[in-house]
């Protein structure tokens, strides 16, 4: 009899550090997982407990699972001083992803905060794939701090290539910093999209999400044309355990991405 | 129509304990009475022996989920293989003494555990082993309020078989193809209900209903089709507030709830020393309450249901704005027993008319 509650064993193959906070957890799972770019995955620590999170690698590459997590509960605190080589454990994937096909022939804002870009690496890495579908992409991220920017070497990288325009900032300088400062809603000025041709794709903590999404409201994008990650405590990933509904929705289920047009008439999506 | 058969008291009795040589059956029995002036209550217990059944004139104190999804259970062990055969229950069970309410109740687990986006294969795999042997009501508790949300004191729906009391037996109603091979395995237990038979049932169905109603009809309580929009207006209402300061986050309405699923996948490293199972990592399923403070916080500390008034918002939203919106239902079945449980006398049905009161609606 199929368990539905059952994670799959995965070997915790190396660990990135990304920030003094944010570290990568590759993982090798030992049967088939497979996911589309913003559905999540359970983690488990077996025997601790389990934490959702959405994987921040290509999902193309399908023999390795990454997933940038912050260092910021029990689970996460355990999983950061953790050694490699242990059994986690993975369940799911869970959710509806990120609609691809709706980008197509579009110019595609991605606007990431913090450890936000997590799930933004696995979507650029899909919009990067077939590269040609799409006209440009335009991403704009924020750190609270030079060194809390995720993803340092590759954002040079990322800026570098055709139909990419990236434009960093942090919240708050540091000695030798010589790029903007201030929050991420200041480098959302004169972007380089069409809005009649366009989605602008959010990910961040929900107080930057909110200001994100204010903003573009105001730049006249319209609420269809805005995605949003949300995140709540889903401990089922099913629709079933309660704990993540909004409105109507389960974000395990109905999301975590959804348009602001399906949230923008519930009552404290941002708390 | 379905197929209605009578059954002497006497008979009754004994099918009732023959059944036990192939089912577990579990049966209400009358709890030591706590004192005067207080109503007797039902608890649902293993039939042993020979004792006779208990008819029980309305619901049992426990909800019928607990047959389906018990309140801390063993899901797996890691790292168990794909198709796990320890989640096999042979036993079957047969479950007397449900009522109407409990039925309109478990609609919402049934939707919740066997649709979706994946079937919980333990739900289901009790479900199809559990027959249920409904009962109509003949008396009431003051908190019962079925009638309010348009459910009859009596199944006509969702039972394996349902006993109606007669004067001198019971008809017995079949709900289901379950319930028919039940009736047929002890075919000799049964005759067909006559027609007069079955117009005593709906005249003593009817009594009760009037019965009921006069119980009912002066507390003036909210009705099914206005409950959604009341809860939505009154999202900012301060009845929230009022009512919550009471409230000691026991989580008891929701435990004692037959439409609360909301439940917490749990981990832990098994204890016990020297025993052969120690050390072993498993995963538990326990029922959660959205009235405990940390029921919807997150890691790193942050909290949207920080305040019991949002909670107690959040309980009341769950039940008649989202299910209505999802199962065109409230899940609530005027059973009453989140009233019976608190102890800081939070009524459910209060705050309904409360956030009514305050609204100007009419109800």
């Amino acid at each position: 009899m199929k368990n539905i509650y059952r994670p799959i064993e995965a070997k915790l193959e190396d660990i990135i550090t990304e920030s003094p906070t944010i570290k990568t957890f590759v993982l090798r799972c030992k049967e088939h997982f497979e996911f589309t770019t913003g559905q999540f995955a359970e983690l488990t620590l077996p025997g601790v407990g389990e934490a959702p999170f959405t994987p921040s690698s290509n999902p193309n590459i399908k023999d390795k699972i990454e997933m940038t997590i912050m260092n910021v509960g029990r689970v996460t605190s355990l999983l950061h001083n953790s050694p490699t080589n242990i059994s986690l454990g993975i369940r799911g994937p869970y959710g509806k992803g990120y609609p691809l096909e709706d980008f197509f022939g579009k110019d595609i804002l991605i606007v990431g905060g913090g450890v936000g870009l997590a799930p933004l690496r696995s979507l650029l890495f899909s919009l990067f794939d077939q590269i040609t579908k799409f006209n440009k992409i335009v991403l704009r991220y924020g750190a609270r701090t030079p060194s809390d920017m995720i993803y340092k070497d590759a954002l040079p990288q990322w800026a570098k290539k055709s139909k990419v325009d990236l434009v960093t900032t942090v919240d708050v300088g540091e000695p030798g910093w010589q790029g903007n400062v201030g929050l991420v809603t200041t480098i959302l000025k004169d972007l380089p999209v069409d809005l009649n041709k366009s989605v602008a794709i959010v990910c961040g903590p929900p107080i930057m999400m909110k200001f994100v999404t204010l903003k573009l409201l105001d730049l006249g994008f319209q609420p269809p044309q805005i995605y949003l990650s949300m995140e709540k405590n889903m401990s089922c990933g099913l629709g079933k355990c309660g704990h993540c509904r909004i409105g109507k929705y389960y974000i395990c289920k109905d999301g975590p991405v959804f348009t602001y047009e399906q949230l923008k008439d519930i009552h404290d999506i941002w708390d | 129509m379905s197929k209605i058969y009578f059954i002497e008291a006497s008979q009754l009795n004994r099918f009732f304990v023959w059944i036990k040589e192939d089912f577990r059956v579990f049966t209400p029995a009358a709890k030591a009475p706590l004192g005067n002036n207080v109503e007797q209550d039902y608890c649902y217990v293993r039939a042993q022996g020979d004792a006779p059944m208990v008819y029980n004139p309305y619901r049992t104190v426990e909800p019928l989920k607990s047959f389906f999804t018990p309140a801390q259970e063993k899901l797996l062990d890691y790292f168990s293989p794909d198709k796990d055969s320890s989640l096999q229950q042979k036993e079957k069970n047969v479950i007397f003494g449900v009522k109407s309410c409990d039925i309109a109740g478990h609609k919402v687990q049934d939707y919740v555990f066997l649709e979706g986006t994946e079937v919980d294969s333990q739900y289901r795999l009790r479900r199809e082993n559990t027959l249920i042997v409904s009962s109509d009501c003949t008396g009431y508790k003051g908190v019962c309020h079925c009638l309010a949300w348009d459910i009859l004191p009596y199944p006509t729906a969702g039972f394996d078989i349902n006993l109606s009391p007669l004067s001198d037996g019971y008809l017995v109603e079949v709900g289901s193809a379950a319930g028919d091979s039940f009736v047929q395995k002890y075919e000799e237990y049964f005759s067909r209900a006559k027609e007069t038979q079955i117009n005593a049932r709906k005249k003593k169905r009817e009594n009760f209903i009037e019965q009921l109603k006069k119980h009912l009809l002066p507390q003036n309580l909210v009705s099914k089709d206005a409950v959604q929009k009341l809860v939505k207006d009154g999202y900012n209402s301060a009845t929230w507030q009022e009512f919550m300061q009471t409230c000691v986050e026991c989580g008891g309405c929701n435990l004692i709830c037959d439409t609360c699923h909301c439940f917490l996948l749990a981990d832990r490293t098994t204890p016990g020393e020297g025993k052969a199972d120690k050390g072993k990592h498993e995963k538990l399923r326990l029922w959660d309450s959205c009235l405990y403070a940390n029921y919807a916080r997150v890691a790193g500390g942050a909290n949207p249901l920080k305040l019991r008034a949002q909670r107690l918002r959040n309980r009341f939203m769950k039940k008649f704005d989202f299910f209505v919106d999802n199962m065109n239902m409230p899940a609530c079945c005027g059973c009453g027993r989140c009233i019976e449980v608190c102890p800081g006398k939070i009524d459910i049905r209060e705050v309904l008319k409360d956030l009514s009161k305050k609204a100007g609606h009419k109800r």
